[in-house]
């Protein structure tokens, strides 16, 4: 018990913000900005660290990182200031980005907040956002409309 | 069903009407169908196709269907015993169309009424746009709070903004618009067909789709976006001093015309009886057509409000084919062709039913 009260103390006291891209980090930079390999001239904007694990676990991207820490929503009184945005325009600028990639829910927050980033960002660099669409090994037929309607808005050409 | 005033008629209506369009008629916050006191509700209905089957329970020959609604909000949806991943998926097997009293509001009522109504009607051709319409909705409240708040950092931040709010209300406008305008194209010679039959050849009744925003030329969507997203950034101006945003399908109205006439400043009551019962017809034969099924009717109340030779004509569109549930204060206010056939009459008192069904 003792040791689980610890863990929770220390954790509390130990664990911060990344100081660049505002991932959970227990030390100044995390671990994600302290290696150089991924410092690859991509960066992909989320919404919380939850979104940033959760794209880690695929092992399919090597770029870095930056937490907003939530999505622009007027009616809960958050605005762009409240978010990591200023700092994100910052890195964007000093950093020398090849792309920018908007990994943002998709919902009337997400968007409005990937609207409002794209118009921001784009005098920098290319900006891009992630597909929405059909789960690998769903059947379409089984799909609901929203999504499959989302993934036709989506689509691709064929090269 | 026969019962007094207050009795619980219109609540068993109201009941089947959420089961089969999670939706109530007479209001869209489930706290209002919750009974005072209690934090949740519960519906529970079973349905079958009338032979004996099912539509997905092995072994039983009805379907279970439940729905609970909590006074906070949120809900859960059950298919035999099951929990449903989304409430939408538990519409199907009972499709109803409702009648009731409060539907004179549809001809005298405000704008929204008619947008109420058509939007039901295009749920029903297409479920998706429960989720358009869900999401314009959010749009709209996001839009008025940021002008209501302001920003902290000036002027190009608050535009900037209502840019990106913009560019989704017009994506998002643009198909609610072709859609509702679509399903109207559909209703119109329905309606005036009935409209026609049941004034005796006398009245034509026309529907008119108008646009809350200034949309030109052929339904295009492209087009019509660049239009939509070129009027919401001209209106900013006026949108903030009268503070809510003045172009887009929440402006919808659908005008509804006899001979010409605005039917809801020219109409006699009567007339306008006839045209919601028209209207309701013709929703009922575009639901039909489109599930070749005929739906459940739900005639709040309504029977008394017309005369011999309308319910008739009611009855004979109704034909063999419908299962009715009927509510009335008297049996006197039925036509003798109502109370015979294959129907069945029970007493409400209390919320329950107080005798046996009696078979006539």
């Amino acid at each position: 018990m003792h040791a689980f009260a610890d863990a929770l103390v220390g954790a509390r006291r130990q664990v911060g913000q990344c100081s660049r891209c505002f991932h959970l980090s227990a030390e100044p930079l995390c671990e994600i900005c302290r290696n150089e390999e991924r410092r690859n001239g991509q960066l992909c904007v989320v919404a919380d660290s939850r979104d940033l694990l959760a794209l880690e676990r695929t092992r399919e991207y090597r770029g870095g990182y930056h937490v907003l820490g939530g999505l622009i929503s007027p009616m809960d009184g958050i605005g762009p200031e409240l978010l990591q945005i200023q700092p994100l325009v910052h890195r964007v600028d000093q950093e020398a980005m090849g792309e920018v990639i908007l990994a943002l829910p998709p919902s009337v927050e997400g968007d409005t907040t990937s609207l409002y980033l794209a118009r921001l960002l784009r005098p920098f660099c290319l900006v891009s956002r992630i597909a929405y669409g059909l789960p690998v090994g769903s059947e379409l037929e089984y799909a609901d409309e929203v999504t499959l309607a989302r993934a036709l808005e989506g689509r691709r050409r064929m090269e | 069903m026969i019962g007094a005033n207050g009795e619980g008629k219109s609540n068993l209506l109201e009941a089947v009407e959420l089961l089969g369009s999670l939706r109530s008629h007479r209001s869209g916050h489930d706290r209002d169908m919750v009974r005072h006191g209690q934090s949740r509700a519960l519906v529970r209905g079973w349905c079958g196709d009338g032979q004996g089957h099912g539509l997905g329970a092995p072994g039983s020959s009805l379907d279970q269907l439940e729905l609970e609604l909590r006074r906070q909000g949120g809900r859960l949806a059950r298919r035999n015993g099951k929990a449903l991943d989304r409430q939408l998926d538990l519409v199907g097997p009972l499709r109803c169309v409702g009648f009731s009293a409060l539907d004179l509001e549809l001809v005298r009522g405000e704008p929204s009424q008619r947008r109420q109504w058509l939007d039901r009607v295009v749920l029903q051709l297409e479920p998706v746009y429960a989720e358009l319409l869900a999401r314009y909705g959010r749009l709209l409240r996001q839009r008025s709070q940021l002008l209501r708040r302001g920003v902290s950092q000036g002027e190009q931040q608050l535009q900037s903004l209502l840019d990106a709010f913009d560019q989704q209300m017009a994506l998002i406008g643009t198909r609610l618009h072709r859609r509702r305008r679509r399903a109207l194209v559909r209703l119109q010679p329905l309606a005036a067909a009935w409209q026609e039959r049941l004034s005796g050849g006398r009245e034509r009744l026309e529907l008119r789709y108008q646009a809350g925003s200034r949309l030109e030329g052929e339904e295009a969507e492209a087009p019509w976006r660049e239009a939509l997203l070129e009027q919401l950034r001209r209106q900013r101006p006026q949108e903030r001093r009268l503070g809510a945003c003045q172009v887009g399908p929440h402006r919808d109205e659908v005008a509804m015309l006899l001979g010409e006439e605005p039917a809801r400043r020219f109409g006699s009551a009567g007339q306008q009886r006839t045209l919601v019962l028209a209207l309701k017809l013709a929703e009922l034969e575009l639901v039909q057509q489109l599930w070749g099924e005929p739906p459940l009717l739900l005639l709040d109340d309504v029977l008394a409000e017309l005369d011999p030779r309308r319910q008739e004509l009611l009855l004979e569109m109704v034909g063999t084919g419908h299962q009715c549930l009927v509510s009335a204060t008297h049996l006197a206010s039925f036509s003798a062709t109502w109370q015979g056939g294959d129907s069945q009459v029970v007493r409400i008192s209390r919320g329950e039913l107080v005798d046996s069904p009696t078979n006539r």
